[in-house]
């Protein structure tokens, strides 16, 4: 056997064992051996007249115990009758039910056993009379109270043993939670008074509803509830309705909203909404209750980018942005604009990836996207060029820095007509007039392209044909 | 310099306590980041010392490649010094309201900037007290005017205006107009053209602030936006035209799971078409499929030369998808290819490339709720540079005020035009921290490792460490909108 395999074995084998020793000792101190002692009382008010009797006993004297379990005869017994009654939720009284005809043996034995067989009370024989026999977790809601009272009521309950309840079978139906719960829990109003379904009100507590329900201000049934802080031993999950998991709910709340709030109130407070919404306030967003006392923190929900702003989308936005601010407007503020339009010196990373200084060349070269967005060329390139020793220092080619090729400055024209920004950040207009002017010295070196048309120029500004063409400009 | 770093922490302590008026909000972010580099620096020897080696190649006599063009020196470029920057930052956003005039609301963003660097090696840190907005909104239903410093934005570029803006809607028709008017700021700046900032070659540059006018008409039923809009902006003293465009947009979404966006703009200055795209977009249960084309043109103001270098344009077809596959992965992918319009150059000596492409691929995985993972890889081919890139990051959420990253990556990047393939390896931890439920703390470091494979010692390094950090503010008399952490599939 591999040693990991053996450390499980001994493991598990100690974790049995731990587990049966506790199941032993825990029998043995809640459960009085019945059966082992059915020789020496026959019949259950042998020790328990009191159930039958009002103003007997329902305990026996321990005296009793020790005139055998006295050490010599028998293993020395310290018990104590229990004082007062059973911590419970039970609405029970064994003599009344004595007194309609009932026997012990109905609901402490099981069919057909024998009397000193007994076992905690099952619950089958009650709902038998009082729920039509339906399953005891799925009997109706008003025969709950019959036999159990509302957990606030139920003072004695430990906390642990309100985290033991059973859970109803309905409970665990996909809709119980969003909406099958709501209805089950509504009650008709009782003079004026609230009310809620008693199948909720036996296990539940206002507190428990107020971990989900923002909106437990305004629902009766949950105001029906008390207050009892054991309630949370229940732990409620809030599962996100099958509705908000679409990639375009993002694009889709608004419109379902707008008329009514009702829904989105039980579990979304404006803080919430607040988490996205940062810029303007949709009037759907004002009717949402606030965070307070009473209510549900609602839905802890994360800023998450609708399906449409993809990666690609930060590079793209600014049609959608030009054509619909207000969309932007419900989640941007205005610095979240600027704060890319016109970065601040400071500024870490943001809107380029990290890195991204050195590769800039790369993307500004191939115009991957439009620099002039948010950088002005001669503030942001030229000086930031000139700085690292990367502008151009007289004619073009004198220093040799595009040492690619030789011939690089007979060679330009292409590379500078596609990229002409990128010669801009290093270069200034003297450098390239130098040789491209009619005037001052220039090579006459005509800088005209495809789609280039003077006559419009001219009309436009005529003082920028004058820069190299002096008075002279052709016609 | 102190003096700003004073004015900043004045206004980040003062604030809380001395802004007190009938209803404002108030953030405020201050950041700061250290970084040092090493440049270039041109130098020249006399072509007299000028090393020929056995292929031809001339260098100093330290092995430093040279051009030399048959004058008395030959240039190169040796490693520049180690330049320093400590950029800060301190930027303030207010919306006040309760004027005395209903409707009527303040609106300003402004920010306190210094390199606190010995070589001011910074961009974008001067001049010191900058305003990016600030003005006054009448807003009603059908109505909204601003008057004074403002930033408009459109499908032409955002651009910055001091001057007046106006908004009507009839709703009964769903058109909206806009018009708005006033002196214009640099391009992509909040200071004027005229200001030295924004001329640090010391090229010609207009007298005086350009005049800009705009118009927008929007035609909005339900699903559809339509609009046109029109900007023109002239030198005041002559009237020359510095710009005059037109663009027309569209977007539409007749189901809730499809988006069709696209427009297009002219210049009408020049008489080109600019910029071009239209992409539609499938926005499924478990995926999101993109699809469109685009085209790109440069565009350059007429107060400059060079648009009458006759840029030319490039298109693209691209294509990009995300893919929920479960609740913990997602993946991403996109792929771009694009080619430039004939230059209508004849370079015989030199062979550019007209087209490329650039494919990127990245996932996102949450094995455990509080865990996130994200890795991606972009390879980029095309004219002039190229880079294939992978980096990746893991990010713990211990909770909802904490959120612990670290990252890494690696870039390949050789250069078509000089001699400088590099590869780059980097490192770094980022923790954003929400200490109260009204400011946020961040911090960040970096290193940056650049192996240059140059073929002589000029090989310079770009090896960095950064230091950044930041807290943000948010303050007001209803202060419910807290500085907020990013959207979960952001990347550090």
């Amino acid at each position: 056997m591999r040693p990991r395999s053996l450390f499980l074995a001994i493991g598990a084998a100690l974790g049995l064992g731990a587990f049966g020793v506790g199941l032993i000792r825990s029998q043995d101190q809640s459960r009085f051996p019945h059966l082992q002692h059915a020789d020496l009382f026959p019949v259950c008010t042998s020790c328990h007249l009191g159930m039958i009797e009002a103003g007997q006993p329902i305990w026996p004297d321990s005296e009793v115990c020790t005139a055998c379990h006295d050490g010599t005869i028998r293993p020395r017994v310290d018990w104590r009758p229990r004082a007062g009654p059973r911590p419970s939720n039970l609405r029970f009284d064994h003599l009344t039910h004595f007194a309609l005809g009932n026997q012990c043996s109905q609901c402490h034995n099981q069919p057909g056993a024998t009397e000193m067989a007994v076992l905690p009370a099952r619950p089958g024989p009650c709902l038998e009379c009082h729920a039509g026999g339906a399953p005891h977790l799925e009997a109706p809601s008003a025969a709950c109270a019959t036999c159990h009272l509302p957990l606030v009521e139920a003072r004695a309950l430990s906390r642990e043993r309100v985290a033991g309840f059973p859970k109803p079978p309905s409970h665990e139906q996909p809709e119980f939670a969003l909406a099958g719960h709501g209805k089950a829990a509504q009650l008709p109003s009782e003079g004026g008074r609230f009310t809620v379904a008693a199948s909720c009100a036996t296990c539940h507590a206002r507190d428990f509803c107020i971990t989900c329900h923002v909106n437990a201000p305004e629902i009766s049934a949950i105001q029906a509830l008390g207050a009892d802080e054991r309630s949370l031993a229940l732990a409620g999950k809030l599962p996100v309705p099958v509705t908000h998991q679409g990639a375009d709910w993002l694009l889709k709340h608004a419109r379902q909203s707008r008329p009514s709030t009702t829904s989105c109130a039980a579990c979304h407070t404006r803080e919430s909404c607040l988490t996205c919404h940062v810029g303007s306030q949709p009037a759907a967003l004002r009717r949402l209750p606030s965070a307070g006392p009473g209510r549900g923190p609602g839905a802890q929900t994360a800023r998450t980018a609708p399906a449409s702003h993809t990666a690609e989308f930060a590079n793209r936005h600014g049609p959608d942005a030009t054509a619909r601010p207000a969309s932007c407007e419900t989640c941007h503020v205005r610095p979240d604009c600027l704060g890319c339009h016109r970065p601040a010196s400071g500024r870490g990373s943001g809107f380029h990836p990290e890195g991204f200084l050195t590769r800039h060349a790369a993307s500004a070269y191939a115009r991957d996207r439009n620099c002039s967005d948010c950088h002005n060329p001669a503030q942001f390139c030229q000086s930031c060029h000139q700085q690292a020793g990367l502008t151009a220092a007289g004619r073009l080619g004198a220093a040799g820095y595009h040492d690619g090729n030789r011939a690089f400055l007979i060679g330009h024209g292409q590379a500078a007509r596609q990229q002409l920004e990128s010669c801009a950040s290093c270069h200034a207009e003297r450098d390239c007039t130098a040789c491209h002017s009619a005037i001052g010295g220039g090579f006459r070196f005509s800088p005209h392209g495809p789609g280039f048309d003077p006559d419009r120029m001219r009309r436009k500004n005529p003082s920028l044909c004058i820069a190299c063409h002096g008075l002279g400009v052709p016609r | 310099m102190r003096r700003h770093v004073g004015l900043l922490l004045s206004l980040l302590v003062a604030a809380p306590t001395t802004a007190k008026s009938q209803g404002y909000r108030l953030r405020l972010d201050a950041r700061a980041q250290a970084v040092s580099y090493r440049g270039l620096t041109p130098d020249s020897i006399p072509a007299s010392e000028v090393i020929a080696g056995s292929t031809g190649s001339l260098t100093t006599p330290d092995g430093i490649a040279l051009r030399c063009t048959g004058g008395t020196y030959c240039y190169f470029f040796r490693p520049g010094p180690e330049r320093q920057g400590v950029p800060v930052s301190g930027t303030a956003s207010l919306i006040m309201w309760g004027l005395g005039i209903p409707d009527l609301t303040l609106h300003a963003t402004g920010r306190l900037v210094a390199d606190l660097g010995d070589a001011d090696a910074w961009p974008g840190t001067d001049p010191a007290v900058q305003l990016l907005e600030g003005y006054l909104e009448y807003s009603r239903d059908w109505f909204a005017g601003r008057g004074g410093r403002l930033l408009v934005s459109s499908r032409l570029e955002p651009i910055g205006v001091d001057g007046a803006w106006l908004r009507a809607r009839w709703n009964r028709y769903d058109v909206e107009t806009t018009a708005y008017g006033g002196w214009g700021l640099g391009q992509a700046a909040v200071v004027p053209i005229t200001s030295p900032v924004l001329n640090p070659l010391d090229e010609w540059r207009p007298r005086d602030r350009q005049l800009v006018v705009g118009a927008e008409l929007a035609w909005l039923p339900g699903p559809l936006d339509l609009r046109g809009e029109y900007r023109r902006e002239i030198e005041p003293e002559t009237g020359d035209y510095i710009s005059e465009r037109t663009a027309v947009s569209l977007s539409v979404r007749p189901r809730a799971d499809f988006q069709a966006r696209g427009g297009i703009d002219y210049n009408l200055a020049e008489g080109i078409v600019g910029n071009a795209d239209l992409s539609l977009t499938y926005l499924g249960p478990r995926f999101t499929l993109t699809a469109g084309g685009r085209r790109h043109r440069p565009y350059f103001s007429l107060w400059t030369l060079w648009g009458a270098f006759s840029p030319v344009p490039y298109h693209a077809l691209h294509g990009s998808t995300e893919v929920r596959a479960t609740d913990w992965l997602r993946w991403r992918g996109r792929a771009e290819r694009y080619w430039y319009d004939d230059a209508e150059v004849t370079t015989p000596l030199i062979q550019v490339k007209d087209r490329g492409w650039r494919v990127s691929t990245g996932v996102t995985v949450n094995p455990r709720p509080r865990w996130t993972i994200d890795g991606e890889y972009l390879a980029e081919f095309g004219p002039g540079a190229s880079s294939r890139y992978f980096d990746a990051m893991v990010e713990f959420d211990p909770g909802e005020r904490l959120r612990v990253a670290a990252y890494g990556g690696v870039l390949e990047r050789p250069l078509e035009l000089r001699f400088y393939d590099a590869r780059t390896w980097w490192l770094g931890g980022r923790t954003e921290w929400q200490a109260h439920s009204q400011w946020r703390v961040w911090a960040d470091v970096a290193w940056f490792n650049e192996d240059r494979d140059r073929p002589d010692p000029a090989a310079t390094t770009f090896d960095q460490v950064r230091l950044r950090s930041g807290v943000t503010l948010s303050l007001g008399t209803n202060a419910d909108r807290v500085p907020l952490l990013p959207a979960r599939r952001g990347r550090p």
